[in-house]
Formats: structure tokens, sequence, C-alpha cells
């Protein structure tokens, strides 16, 4: 069991990566949500019985141990209100660069909406969407209009 | 900026770099980080006061002291000690419920009784430490001042903890509501 769970989390480790970017500011922080996330996964992976898709057991373990684990107080860090750059993927910025500046237009967001958010992106039917966060799919309709409205704003 | 661009950076954001043995390590009780911050504390807190406990009637004249006063502090230890291991186990098992909005909404129950718990036990094992070393002081006016200032030394490390706490349950609260929010 243990080999199939490392393969698949391997496999899928950008969705982990991209969790923890999103829900945590500082690479120490960022580091320590992976490896609980690892370690969550593997603690609940005896429930998987392949009943929903992988990327959808492991996005709503991942987003649970993000919004739900305790983390280190931290001092407060406020955002500017407008970003630095404006985001634009070409081939000639570092894509690293660029998905800094993702995570970062993504961060103003609350928890819930980071997680609304994460699923969109990851091309989640709005019906999925409701099953892991727990909202309405109407409610998940109404709350991705007002995150794009918002994404809008800060980064035009 | 479109929003289909965002998409395509989400989408190829993130990569294969961790290698298999990495990500075994990680699955293991020992590696998890914040667990491992704690259960540090716990274990240091728990050999020191049970060190405590074998030692304290010789070198803190036990036999001198009332039995009442022994008792208390043999309770007031052994519940800080309690407290430490349940917080463990709590903070060990994150709450997983078959959605976001209900895990939030358990963990903020959690939260809130873990910490009427650990407040409460915190407060109650620094009486009995008093109560253990003043039950045979005869009290003098300057006595009876640095016992004052034990007490509101006592009262601002518990009132601390309890914002803390406070905020951590604050927090809470705010992602309960922004679950809850309707249409």
């Amino acid at each position: 069991m243990e080999q199939a769970f490392l393969i698949d989390i391997q496999n899928n480790q950008n969705i982990i990566y991209k969790v923890c970017n999103l829900y945590r500011d500082s690479r120490e922080d960022q580091e320590d949500l992976f490896q609980e996330i690892v370690y969550q996964l593997w603690k609940s992976y005896p429930g998987f019985k392949g009943e929903s898709k992988l990327s959808t057991w492991m996005y709503r373990i991942a987003l649970n141990t993000a919004i739900a684990a305790y983390r280190k107080p931290k001092i407060d860090i406020t955002y500017p209100e407008e970003l630095p750059d404006q985001v634009h993927y070409s081939a000639d910025t570092n894509s690293s660069e660029n998905e800094e500046r993702l995570f970062s237009a993504l961060r103003i967001l609350t928890d819930a909406e980071k997680a609304v958010i994460s699923l969109y992106l990851e091309d989640f039917s709005y019906q999925e969407i409701a099953a892991i966060t727990g909202l309405t799919e109407s409610n998940v309709g109404v709350r991705l209009n007002r995150i794009k409205t918002k994404l809008k704003e800060r980064l035009n | 900026m479109e929003l289909n661009e965002l998409k395509s950076g989400w989408q190829n954001a993130g990569g294969n770099y961790r290698t298999e043995a990495d990500l075994e390590r990680m699955t293991k009780l020992n590696q998890h980080p914040t667990l491992k911050r704690i259960r540090i504390k716990m274990i240091i807190e728990t050999v020191v006061l049970s060190f405590f406990l074998i030692v304290y009637y010789d070198w803190f004249d036990g036999d001198q002291k009332p039995l009442y006063a022994n008792l208390l502090l043999f309770a007031g230890v052994l519940l800080y000690i309690f407290n430490d291991v349940i917080g463990y186990i709590s903070l060990a098992k994150p709450v997983m419920k078959e959605n976001l909005r209900s895990s939030v909404q358990h963990l903020l129950s959690k939260v809130k009784r873990l910490s009427i718990l650990s407040l409460v036990i915190s407060f109650f094992y620094s009486v009995c430490l008093l109560a253990f070393f003043l039950s045979v002081v005869t009290f003098t006016k300057e006595k009876s001042f640095i016992l004052l200032g034990m007490i509101l030394v006592l009262v601002q490390v518990t009132h601390i903890s309890y914002k803390v706490w406070r905020n951590w349950i604050l927090k809470l609260e705010l992602q309960v509501n922004d679950f809850a929010k309707e249409d």
C-alpha cells in the first residue's frame, strides 16, 4: 500500500505545492504545511476507496489541513493595495516569478474563497466544489463571481 | 489579465521535485513539524514534573507539609501532565469532516473545549504549587506582599494564555462565518 501511495502522491504533488503556496506566506511555513498534508494524506489513505477522483480526495485533505491546522502565531502581514507588477504569463518571464505573482494575487482572498478558487482553477465542477467545501452550488457560483471581480480589480 | 491566464498559471504551477524517499519520510509521525515541537515540549515537561514528584518529598520537606498540601501538589502536577497529553492527542488528530465547512465548525468547538480545559488546569496547577509551598509559612506583612505579587504574576500569565487561545478562537470564528455566508 505504501508504494502505491507514494507513487500517487509523487505524481500529484503539485496539488500539495499549490495549496501550501496559497495558504502560507513564508517558505518555512509552506514546507511545514507540505509535510503536514503528506502525513494527513497517508493517515487517510486506507479510507480512500477510489470512489472519487484521486485529485478530489487530495484537494479535500490538503485544503482541510491548510485551513484547520494549527498555525504558529505570526506578525500580521498587510498586503499593498496594488501589486508591484501586473501578472502576465509570457515566455520571457521566469516561471517561478510568474508563480509567485500568481500566488500573491490569490493570497488576498479569505480562506473559504481560496478553497473555492483553487478548485475552480483546477477545473472542478460547481457540484464538486460544493461537495468539497460544504457550500451550495448556487453559493459557489455567487462566490466565484465575487472572487473574479476581486481578482480582476487587483490584477488589472 | 484574463482569468484564463490565471487558470493556466495555476494548472502549470509546481513540479515533481520531491522524491519518493522525501515523501516517505513525511509519512512518519516523528517528522510532523507541529507535532514534533509539541511532543518535545510535552516530553520535557513530563520528565521534569515526574522527577519533581519523585524528589519533592525530600528536597522540599514534603513530610513537614500538611497532607492536603501534598495531595494538592500531586493532583496539580498530574493534571498538568494530563493536559499536555490531551492537547497533543487532540492536535495529532485533526478534524476531518465530510466537507471544509463542517471541519471548521467542529474544529472551533474542539478548540473552545481545549482552551477551557487548558486554562482551568494551568491555573489549578499554579494554585496547587503555591498552596504547597505556602502551607507552613507564617505570614508577615512582607510575605503577604510577596504572595500578592505572585498572585498578580499568576493572573497575568493566565491572562496571556487566555489571549493566545482567544486569538485562535477568533480566527476560527471568522473562518466559520466566512463559510456560512449566504448568497
